[in-house]
């Protein structure tokens, strides 16, 4: 099972991690992760309605260099928020890999912004790269994570995936 | 099909023999690097994962950068001792404390970054490492799980290449080139998961230390990492450090694949500023000219090197800092710093007004010369959002250290141009491969 199905929160370009999907400069430092605080901030400025009404399972969906120059805190409060999955035209390797780390994945899939709109229902799978508009039926394919990358995502941390492999082989 | 420079070393650190992009590979990087203030979230993650022992000890580089001393009311005194700990626990003889300098400097002074090699750091401005040839790739906290397995999986970026034709003008630095390129890519994607490629007749006549600066921003242009040319005056450089320690001479195959090619001509282009809170926000000097300052700030890992010290240098050698002006100098590293010294510029700085920090990260991320509401700041760091240094009201205008130095000696924002021509010209620097301040340069060669 790597499939993800919810509903679509939309944002434009450029939104970057520190100063868009949460306001950096209001964090106490890169080592503290204050859950409630980052949870209020999340996409505050761009979307004021999105932490009232932000239910575990969504997805965000936004367009080109979506959470460059970031923190990892950033991938914290979307996880925290209940945010399933981001589907993005674009966006840094290193922003892929904070989310991933915590459990969270960013599929990159150019034109995924005109495939849905703001509450539409998205269906994606990790391991074939299909994002479906669920109402439509239209289709994108965009590059399928590795085995070892949807590993991370099932065990909800790189940590606990290494800790289960570390184990597994004894 | 041909490979690019960077398919190749990830495909050597891959034990493959070439890679595709866009694919996912599992490698084993030549170095891991990482900073302290992340220390806690990594001691969290390796009790998740139930080891705190590294395979390869000798491929871990750990340097505190951030915090060049620990504050008094600062958490981080005590990451710089379990660091140091951790380190001697595990048998890890490159641990560089407090005031050794960046982790970008630490790896090139040291010998560590070599041509050919991949190094997973936790920070995408250690692309500048690529002006010796070697691959910086930004990972995260996840640094730690990576010395734990001595593996882990990375994505093959696309390649492009920027060709750099010309020579920079009078007053001009490779920061300038940077802020440009940053205009004109950062808001569109061409970039997006890419490794630049730096090409062209430029190169060969630029310092190393402004490719350091051209590449330590690269990031910023939407780029994972960039890489230069290794020509003579890097190879000479390395050799000097390498202690004997392997390197590969690799370079792109003439039918690689470039998903993107541009060229800049270094002649065209003039100082600029970087306006907040945006990065791509960058304007010619003349367009923000005469705001005032409060402070100027030299440093970063895209200008703290022994040439943007002398740089700064020329101008406050001859010029004081204005009476409302806070200027903080922090050199990259012990060796910047000492070499600093040799020349002077220390003296220079002192008896200009400014101040000298220990070598780290200091005033770019806002531990030390911190703004208050409404204050203005002219600096040569990397970041410009609302809150990056202090107050959230406050701004911070970036640009080279010419532009800084001119700045913080006039008051306000000052295009350095004006003021170079009374400044002696031995003390100018040329920032080309080979030569230093007072020794006999061919200033008159054209564009190759």
């Amino acid at each position: 099972m790597t499939q993800i199905r919810g509903r679509v929160w939309k944002f434009g370009d450029n939104i970057s991690a520190d100063n868009g999907i949460i306001q950096y400069s209001q964090v106490p430092d890169l080592d503290t992760f204050d859950i409630p605080k980052l949870k209020a901030m999340c996409f505050a400025e761009l979307q004021p309605k999105f932490r009232a009404e932000v239910r575990p399972g969504d997805v965000v969906v936004a367009g080109r260099n979506f959470g460059h120059h970031s923190h990892q805190h950033a991938c914290v409060a979307m996880k925290e928020c209940g945010v399933a999955a981001c589907i993005v035209e674009s966006t840094d390797s290193a922003f892929i890999r904070k989310a991933l780390n915590i459990g969270l994945p960013i599929i990159v899939c150019p034109g995924v912004t005109k495939l849905v709109d703001q509450g539409t229902e998205l269906a994606a799978d990790l391991s074939t790269g299909e994002v479906r508009n669920v109402a439509t039926g239209a289709t994108l394919r965009a590059r399928p994570f590795s085995e070892r990358m949807i590993d991370i995502w099932r065990a909800g941390s790189f940590s606990r995936a290494m800790r289960q492999k570390l184990t597994s082989h004894g | 099909m041909g490979q690019t420079t960077a398919q190749k070393i990830i495909a050597r650190a891959a034990g493959r023999d070439a890679v595709e992009a866009g694919e996912y590979v599992t490698v084993s990087p030549d170095y891991t690097c990482c900073q302290e203030l992340a220390w806690q979230t990594r001691k969290r993650m390796m009790k998740e994962i139930g080891t705190n022992r590294v395979a390869r000890p000798d491929k871990v580089i750990m340097v505190v950068d951030h915090t060049t001393s620990a504050a008094m009311g600062s958490a981080y005194h005590l990451n710089h001792r379990e660091m140091k700990e951790f380190a001697a626990s595990n048998g890890v003889d490159n641990f560089f404390g407090a005031g050794s300098g960046l982790r970008h400097l630490v790896l090139t002074e040291k010998g560590f970054a070599r041509p050919g090699l991949l190094v997973f750091s936790d920070e995408p401005n250690i692309a500048s490492i690529g002006a010796l040839g070697a691959l910086n790739i930004a990972v995260s906290s996840e640094v730690v799980a990576t010395q734990i397995a001595d593996e882990n999986w990375m994505l093959v970026p696309k390649s492009a290449r920027i060709s750099l034709q010309g020579r920079l003008g009078p007053g001009v630095m490779m920061r300038d080139v940077a802020q440009i390129l940053i205009r004109d890519y950062a808001t569109t994607d061409t970039l997006s998961q890419s490794c630049i490629e730096f090409v062209g007749p430029a190169i060969a006549d630029l310092s190393l230390d402004e490719r350091q600066s051209l590449l330590a921003c690269a990031y910023h242009t939407g780029a994972d990492t960039a890489l230069m040319p290794v020509d003579e005056a890097a190879l000479a450089y390395v050799q000097d450090r390498a202690q004997g320690r392997p390197y590969h001479l690799l370079e792109s195959d003439p039918d690689a694949i470039f998903a993107h090619e541009a060229s800049y001509d270094l002649a065209e282009v003039s100082p600029m500023v970087t306006v907040p809170p945006e990065l791509f926000a960058a304007v010619k000097v003349e367009e923000v000219a005469g705001i005032p300052i409060h402070q100027a700030a030299l440093g970063s890992c895209a200008n703290n090197r022994i040439e943007d010290m002398r740089a700064a240098a020329a101008i406050l050698r001859h010029y004081r800092v204005n009476r409302g002006v806070t200027m903080y100098i922090t050199p990259g590293s012990r060796e910047v710093y000492a070499q600093a010294a040799a020349e002077g510029l220390l003296n220079a700085f002192m008896e200009a007004g400014a101040t000298v920090l220990a070598p780290g990260c200091t005033t770019c991320w806002g531990y030390e010369g911190v703004l208050s509401d409404g204050e203005v700041q002219i600096s040569t760091h990397q970041m410009n959002y609302h809150g990056r240094n202090g107050s959230r009201s406050a701004r911070s205008f970036l640009a080279s250290p010419y532009v800084v130095a001119a700045s913080a000696v006039t008051g306000k924002i000052a295009d350095p141009r004006p003021l170079l021509p009374h400044v002696p010209e031995k003390w100018i620097p040329v920032f080309r491969t080979g030569h230093a301040p007072g020794e006999e340069s061919d200033t008159a060669g054209s564009p190759a």
